[in-house]
């Protein structure tokens, strides 16, 4: 999984990072002329959960937008479609999805990866047909490097994750997509591994990929062990709460891993104001953490 | 302490020697393993100038070192905060919380309501629940009750639920030494109540911690006034 919130979205550059407010974001947002306001306009609003009527139409507006940013804030092609993608997930609003589906088949496959994550932050189901499509071709194809690039040629990692949170909703027939998502639990690079891991955990709820996660939290390269961190909080999978807190990673990580699988895990009672046992269990780890 | 050979000086200079001596990060890590383990006075200084080192691996194992001191280290890492390296100040304050001496408190203060890394205030939020007193009167202890709570209350409105997770189990430390605790519990129950409700609080995990402070708190009744009966 990638960064958290903080790092996964563009933080705003030293000269724009004036405190704003919602009005001025709003403006910064409706004005053409300078596409570096516009960026970090659709940052803020995703960040903040704006809900003002006017965030959404004008966010579908700013997705359609192409070309650098004028300032040259960012280095990214499309900074501010990606932007736009990245808020409107935020923003669960469900008028994003149509502009959203476009942008899953955009040719900048930056502008794909936020919008297969913000299709199934959105729990949008159509997306499922339109991400199998693009992974079908296999680590092999869509999962192979881009020449002269370290990009692959899809964003594997974002459109894995976004099936397992789109969940088995609307499927007759699980198999399919089970058959495209598994043998990228077997791609070379182990984030990928990891991502289709939490995916087939979410779906199946089979222990095995559970197990395969915990092993890379083993891994010896400390980015693996984060993603696979932020990958098990996703699934909720609580009987990594062990191996979480002996992770060698930064105690904010396992944190947050150790916060979804208290939030995340199917066993999580939402009418339950107090913990239950086990939870108990999991909030004295953390403490321990802090 | 593992028995040391040719006396404790000798030992613990070997160790910090081993300290200096190390080449990758790794092998820091390791040294800086061994001189925490003595849990020696001696180590200190090496171990609060590894804090300044930028390799997170070690300064965790000098943090743990200093921990076990515990109040001994304490009157170092205040004289050592180094206003201009924010790693070592970050590091130092996590030491200051875990042991929880009288004497950090103001750095604490200072961190919970300053620090731009949400690790560090979430670490003062704690500590500061989890003061360690020996032998202060009832009139210091609930001076200092008085002073701390506002501070976490505030805290408790932090943008990051870490942080608001933190002063939920600070409020819950601080039941154990803000005297007299009759009267304080209840104050610490209205405290706790905003990071109870949904309408104030929105992260579920923040919730469930305030909901098992709370009840913990309404044990810690029960406790004083079966005490009292009996």
């Amino acid at each position: 999984m990638a960064a958290p919130d903080s790092a996964g979205s563009a933080p705003p550059s030293a000269g724009l990072a004036a405190p704003i407010n919602e009005p001025r974001a709003l403006r910064w947002l409706r004005q053409t002329e300078d596409a570096s306001r516009r960026y970090y306009a659709a940052w803020w609003l995703g960040r903040m959960r704006s809900g003002h009527p006017e965030a959404v139409p004008l966010l579908l507006q700013a997705l359609g937008e192409r070309g650098p940013a004028a300032s040259g804030i960012t280095a990214e092609p499309n900074p501010v479609a990606r932007n736009a993608a990245r808020a409107l997930g935020k923003l669960g609003d469900h008028r994003a999805v149509a502009g959203l589906l476009e942008a899953l088949e955009d040719p900048d496959d930056g502008l794909r990866e936020a919008a297969a994550r913000s299709l199934g932050a959105l729990g949008a189901v159509q997306a499922r047909g339109p991400l199998l499509r693009r992974l079908a071709s296999g680590p092999s194809v869509a999962g192979s490097q881009q020449p002269g690039s370290r990009r692959l040629v899809e964003p594997c990692e974002a459109m894995l994750e976004a099936l397992g949170d789109l969940g088995m909703v609307d499927l007759d027939n699980p198999r399919p997509l089970l058959a495209v998502i598994r043998p990228y639990a077997d791609h070379e690079r182990p984030v990928i591994r990891s991502a289709a891991c939490r995916s087939l955990l979410q779906l199946t709820g089979e222990p095995c990929w559970g197990e395969r996660l915990v092993d890379l939290l083993q891994h010896e390269q400390l980015q693996v062990r984060r993603a696979a961190l932020l990958d098990l909080g996703a699934t909720g999978w609580r009987q990594a709460a062990p191996a979480v807190a002996a992770t060698l990673a930064e105690n904010s990580l396992k944190l947050i891993a150790l916060r979804g699988l208290v939030e995340e895990s199917p066993e999580r009672d939402c009418g339950g104001v107090m913990p239950a046992a086990e939870e108990v269990a999991l909030l004295d780890t953390m403490d321990r953490l802090l | 302490m593992t028995s040391p050979p040719h006396g404790a000086l000798q030992f613990v200079s070997r160790l910090v020697d081993q300290v200096e001596a190390a080449q990758t990060a790794d092998a820091l890590t390791t040294a800086v393993e061994q001189l925490a383990a003595t849990r020696h006075p001696l180590a200190i200084p090496c171990l609060i100038q590894v804090l300044g080192f930028n390799n997170p691996g070690a300064a965790g194992a000098a943090v743990g070192g200093l921990v076990a001191i515990g109040r001994a280290a304490v009157p170092a890492v205040l004289a050592n905060l180094d206003d201009y390296n924010y790693g070592a100040r970050a590091w130092s304050v996590r030491v200051l919380a875990a042991v929880g001496d009288l004497r950090g408190l103001e750095t604490l203060e200072r961190a919970l309501a300053q620090d731009i890394g949400p690790s560090v205030r979430r670490a003062a939020a704690r500590g500061m629940g989890g003061l360690q007193l020996h032998g202060e009167e009832t009139a210091q202890r609930q001076q200092l009750g008085e002073r701390v709570l506002p501070q976490l209350q505030a805290a408790g409105r932090d943008g990051e639920w870490i942080v608001r997770y933190a002063v939920a189990v600070g409020m819950e430390g601080m039941a154990g030494w803000w005297q007299p605790r009759s009267e304080h519990l209840k104050l610490l129950q209205e405290a706790l109540q905003p990071l109870r409700q949904p309408t104030s609080e929105d992260v579920p995990v923040v919730r469930l911690r305030a909901e098992l402070a709370s009840a913990r708190l309404l044990h810690h009744v029960v406790v004083a006034a079966n005490g009292m009966s009996s």
